[in-house]
């Protein structure tokens, strides 16, 4: 491999590292105005990575790789929707840090958007862990810094030791399977599908050690991804952390997670046994459902969207399960994983864009988090109201927004199981429980809009925030009614994506067989 | 540019297009802002006149029965066997109900001009975007399209009970919402649902919710029965909440009582049909078997709705929730009809939820132009305004009189072609197969018309008649009204009054458009009897030889619970959609018309009625010319 290709097949990965690192060099030079250009810095590097990412284009299936590293068009849909997604981020992040922490602050969010890209590229369990954890170890840091308040430090340290160990469980994951297969590559012939089959090809199934290091190796990714039962830290972070950073952490460690758990199975082909299904049936069912019932009874904004945070996360891992081996027939989508990388993405967008309302307001110095400093927001902010109320309605599943695409595009991919699979009718009962759970999500998402619109002012809200915030949530919430409008502009890539997924190699029950 | 295709696409879009102009209003300015959004609902009016123009004339160039005005563009991409459209399209039902809407809106836009007088530019604004809502649904011809206006319509809806309401009006918006949005997330399942299962059993390879694809499919008797029985209830949670029908209604007379008067308007007028039309246009057609198969229990359900709606309504002390019962009661009866599944009923049903929408809407102005005097709509505390109010006076009677169904006038048609579908239904004769419903069905329904009667001239009595009892202090004309109505509230009433005597004196041109649609689009498509289970019998209800066959038990009622499941579904279709039915033109002017003098005796009425207001009947109605050849050689 030429050092030219190597440079440009990562052209938008070097960047984000470039850039990462300028912004952190500003940050040390305590000079005034020195780490004043570190946001605009992030920004731009966002930007051109993303303008690389179109220039560099779809990835040639078939061609040399650099080591370690995967690129297909799934790598391509996620530097794609993490990029934009990222760029929305930093528009709501510039305000946040204080002045002499910016060049971490900045720098911060560049790594960990770096560990997104770098996840969906793994072709190695150990690239792959650390990828996954490039991602999470800066949000720790990112949460403690995001505002001067004790919630904040409880906030990370809570994330942090429970992302320690949520991190030794996949790790632990990771080393049964390479303690089966003996090997550390993914997709390859040399890699841990086939050393499995060529040793186990007298066994029925997959062998034991290997579904315990799936089960694992899915803790650790239900944690990034805040799916029961190991959502509990959900609320109480997220409600910690400012709330723009609150939006982040909807956002990356989430798409890290799915992404992961997406190439895992990609390279057993989704035949992991009944064992990993059905646990994927469940926590999917107590993900959403788990996560719906609580945000009932909230009354702070933060923790209702950290729990609907939790609930669609449920709804995603449908369309994991579903997958594109599963699929007998074509849905809309083709399959599970588009549909999943279509909600991603509109889900990062929406549940940033009301998060970044509430950090666009103050009261009297206040952080507006509860619902009633929401009241008569209409008649106060009634450009804010908007932008919260089609955020809101977007998570809602409602139309005219692209949330009501996404949950098309999932159910969907849950019906189009063929009839002959097993798991056929266990997913049509998925999705309907899926369904009924949206109809409970509208629930408390309209208490949110009711409160704005249907009730006199309570409380006079002050701007806060630059203007960087306000264009970055009026971005996403154009957004949303942009790809209801066009959805082809996302769920063209998401395809392609998900249809170069599974390895070109034959698959294990036909090389067992070989 | 071709503006026959277009013109739908206007008339949706253009008061969004007002609304999103009026957002650049200054909202200090309520005068210019009110007579923007008149104006914009005005042109939409406009339009859609216009659309009901090209609609005709097109019609009557060949293609009666069919939708028309079609557009279609790609809203999901055209790869890999999607084909999940932007379509819209009108047939002889939608075009009404369209209109309906256009003509329902302006007018309660010119009703709030002096109720409403807080946040005007948003509620004008909300108006506006609930009127593109509710258009979009009668014009759409995909199913995802339908889907979204018809969830659409929630939100704007959500914000006038929740803004401008009354002292509940947090809770009713909310039990508005949650109700239907759990009724209609269910039908979202089946809606998509229906779009994999044509993908896997058609044979087409395209995944599509394009409604004429599926109706036709629906024709074949593509969906297994089973499969059916699923989609049915899932698609009647989430309409018969809208209706309402009865189990479900509970919502209504809350969010009608605590709802502004043009929210109330919008309301009763157009947004429950949203429901009944969800069922005509999806349900009937696209599954036939489980519409026969529930007709009974449909029909049961919605007797339940007539009596107990009517003796909710006699024991309300509130005019306005009075009135909202009385809608409960009246959408029972626009179920009953389509559910007989025969051409008089369902024409009787549709015809019915135009009437409702008129005579309803035109109440609820009524009542709310009291209350912006009297601040109360308490029974108890008004009494003889006619002596005050001549004009308010002569307008209640009117609507109140169309609404219980006075011969002349709309009520009377609808609710008679409902109950005689009903009754006629289960008759079977000649080759004609024998429908679910029957005189068990009918007569209790119309002890809901005498009850209806009873509880309206009741309500009337109290508030018209006998010493003036007024609150102190009032009548409150400090918004500019005078004792009586004004100039502008007479303006508002006048149009829907004139409807209502031109549906109840000349229904033909209605019918005209209607029957063809009804025939085409839901009883020959979703032909149960080609294996003779009776579906579309579309002799004239007006037969007289035939009703008087009612009686006679020659072929006994056929157990429609399972008569509903066709024993050889991939059978050659006994029923056409025979030519010379759907011939253009061929209804008012070619057939042999009813003598004007004819009389007939109605089943279960005792006094003969004259048809002579019907002039000439349409070729569906005309017994000498069978819609459709059911006959078994």
């Amino acid at each position: 491999m030429h050092l030219f290709d190597y440079i440009h097949d990562l052209g938008p990965e070097w960047i984000l590292l470039i850039g990462a690192c300028v912004a952190l060099l500003f940050g040390i030079g305590r000079a005034s105005g020195a780490g004043r250009v570190s946001g605009p810095i992030a920004l731009i590097t966002v930007l051109v990575a993303l303008a690389v990412t179109l220039w560099v284009g779809v990835p040639a299936v078939g061609r040399d790789h650099p080591p370690g590293l995967l690129l297909t068009p799934f790598v391509y849909y996620v530097r794609l929707g993490g990029l934009v997604v990222g760029a929305f981020i930093l528009l709501c992040n510039l305000h946040v840090p204080v002045a002499e922490e910016r060049g971490e602050y900045f720098g911060l969010i560049l790594f960990s958007l770096l560990g997104l890209l770098l996840t969906a590229a793994a072709n190695d369990l150990i690239v792959l862990f650390f990828s996954i954890e490039l991602v999470s170890v800066p949000t720790y840091v990112l949460i403690a810094l995001s505002r001067e308040d004790r919630r904040a430090s409880e906030a990370s340290l809570k994330y942090f030791f429970l992302g320690a160990i949520a991190a030794a469980l996949m790790v632990y994951g990771f080393s049964f399977l390479y303690g089966v297969t003996g090997h550390m590559t993914l997709t390859s012939a040399d890699g841990i599908v086939p050393a499995m089959s060529t040793k186990a090809a007298a066994m029925p199934g997959l062998p034991i050690y290997v579904v315990i290091g799936l089960l694992l190796a899915f803790a650790g990714f239900f944690f990034k991804i805040a799916a029961v039962p190991f959502h509990v830290y959900a609320p109480d972070v997220y409600e910690g952390a400012a709330s723009p950073v609150t939006g982040l952490l909807g956002f990356l460690p989430k798409f890290a997670g799915f992404v992961a758990a997406a190439r895992l199975l990609s390279v057993f082909g989704w035949d992991v046994g009944d064992a990993v299904l059905w646990l994927l049936w469940i926590v999917s069912l107590l993900t959403m459902t788990v996560g719906n019932t609580l945000a009932l009874l909230q009354t702070n904004v933060k923790r209702i969207l950290a729990y609907s945070s939790i609930a669609h996360s449920g709804y995603m891992l449908i369309g994991l399960l579903v997958g594109p081996a599963l699929v007998a027939t074509a849905g809309p989508m083709r399959d599970g994983v588009a549909a999943m990388l279509f909600y991603m993405v509109v889900y990062g967008t929406m549940n940033l864009g009301a998060f970044a309302v509430l950090a666009a307001l103050s009261n009297k110095g206040e952080a507006v988090e509860e619902l009633h400093d929401l009241e008569g927001l209409a008649t106060r902010r009634p450009g804010l109201a908007l932008a919260l109320a089609i955020c809101v309605f977007s998570l809602m599943g409602f139309p005219p927004t692209a949330g009501l695409l996404g949950k098309v595009y999932i159910f969907t991919s849950a019906f189009s199981v063929g009839a002959g699979h097993a798991f056929a009718k266990p997913l049509v009962v998925l999705a309907i429980i899926g369904v009924i759970n949206s109809a409970i999500g509208a629930a408390y998402y309209l208490r949110i809009a009711a409160a704005c619109y249907n009730r006199p002012p309570r409380i006079e809200p002050q701007r806060s925030g630059g203007v960087a915030l306000r264009v970055g949530l009026g971005l996403c919430a154009a957004a949303m009614i942009v790809l209801f409008v066009f959805p082809t502009l996302l769920t063209g890539p998401a395809k392609t994506a998900a249809n170069n997924l599974l390895p070109p190699a034959p698959a294990p029950a036909v090389a067992a067989r070989e | 540019m071709n503006l026959a295709e277009w013109i739908l696409t206007l008339v949706i879009f253009a008061p969004l297009a007002g609304a999103l102009l009026l957002l650049l209003a200054d909202p200090r300015d309520v005068k210019q802002i009110r007579v923007s959004a008149l104006a914009c609902s005005i042109a939409t009016f406009l339009l859609a006149l216009w659309a009901l123009i090209l609609y005709y004339s097109a019609a009557h160039a060949g293609a009666v029965g069919s939708f028309l005005l079609e557009k279609s563009v790609s809203w999901f991409g055209t790869s890999s066997g999607i084909d999940i459209r932007y379509h819209v399209g009108v047939d002889g039902i939608s075009i009404w109900l369209l209109m309906l809407t256009s003509v329902l809106t302006p007018l309660a836009i010119f009703g709030s001009f002096t109720g409403i007088q807080s946040r005007a530019k948003e509620y004008y604004c909300w108006m506006l975007v609930l009127q593109t809502g509710m258009q979009g649904v009668f014009c759409s011809l995909d199913l995802l399209m339908f889907y979204v206006f018809f969830e659409f319509t929630l939100i704007p809806l959500f914000f006038i009970i929740g803004i401008w309401g009354g002292p509940e009006k947090a809770r009713a918006a909310t039990k508005f919402f949650i109700f239907t949005v759990a009724g209609t997330m269910l039908t979202f399942a089946g809606v998509l649902y229906i779009a994999y299962y044509h993908y896997v059993n058609s044979g087409r390879g395209i995944f599509t919710l394009d409604i004429p694809t599926l109706i036709a499919f629906g024709k074949m008797h593509g969906i297994a029965p089973a499969v059916q029985w699923w989609l049915f209830l899932a698609f009647a949670a989430g309409f018969s909440i809208k209706v309402p029908l009865f189990p479900v209604h509970t919502w209504l007379p809350l969010a009608h009582t605590e709802a502004p008067t043009a929210g109330s308007v919008i309301l009763a007028g157009v947004l429950l049909k949203l429901g009944t039309y969800g069922f005509v246009r999806l349900s009937l057609p696209i599954l036939p078997d489980a519409s026969l198969a529930f007709a009974p229990f449909m029909a049961v359900l919605a007797i339940c709705g007539i009596i107990y709606g009517a003796l909710a309504a006699w024991v309300q002390d509130d005019v306005k929730k009075l009135v909202a019962y009385s809608s409960v009661s009246h959408m029972g009866f626009c179920v009953l009809g389509m559910f007989s599944l025969k051409m008089a009923g369902l024409t009787g049903s549709v015809i019915y939820m135009l009437n409702h929408g008129l005579s309803t809407g035109a109440l609820f102005l009524v009542v709310g132009m009291i209350y912006e005097r009297y601040h109360t709509r308490d029974i108890h505390r008004i009494g003889g305004l006619a002596r005050t109010m001549p004009w308010m006076a002569f307008f209640l009677v009117f609507f109140t009189l169309s609404s219980i169904g006075l011969p002349g006038l709309n009520g009377f048609i609808g609710e008679f072609l409902v109950l005689l579908g009903t009754a006629v239904s289960n008759t079977a004769k000649d080759g004609f197969h024998a429908g679910p419903l029957g005189y068990a069905y009918a007569v209790p329904a119309a002890t809901g018309i005498v009850l209806g009667a009873v509880y309206m001239l009741w309500m009337c009595r109290r508030v018209l008649f006998g010493p003036l009892t007024e609150p102190p202090h009032t009548p409150d004309t400090s918004t500019g009204l005078s004792r009586d109505l004004t100039a502008r509230e007479i303006g508002i009433l006048v149009p829907i009054a004139l409807a209502c005597v031109w549906i109840g004196v000349y229904p033909k041109p209605l019918m005209e458009a209607m029957q063809p649609a009804i025939h085409h689009n839901i009883l020959a498509a979703a032909a149960i009897d080609s294996t003779g289970t009776a579906f579309a019998e579309a002799a004239s209800p007006l037969d007289g030889e035939q009703l008087a066959a009612t009686d006679s038990p020659r072929t006994g009622r056929r157990n429609v619970a399972t008569g509903g499941v066709p024993a050889q579904a991939g059978a050659e279709p006994v029923v056409r959609c025979d030519s010379s039915s759907t011939r253009p033109g061929r209804g008012g002017r070619n057939a042999q018309a009813p003598s004007a003098d004819r009389t007939f005796t109605a089943g279960g009425m005792s006094e003969p009625l004259s048809v002579t207001h019907y002039g000439t009947m349409p070729a569906s109605l005309d017994p000498e010319t069978p819609l459709v050849n059911t006959r078994r050689d």
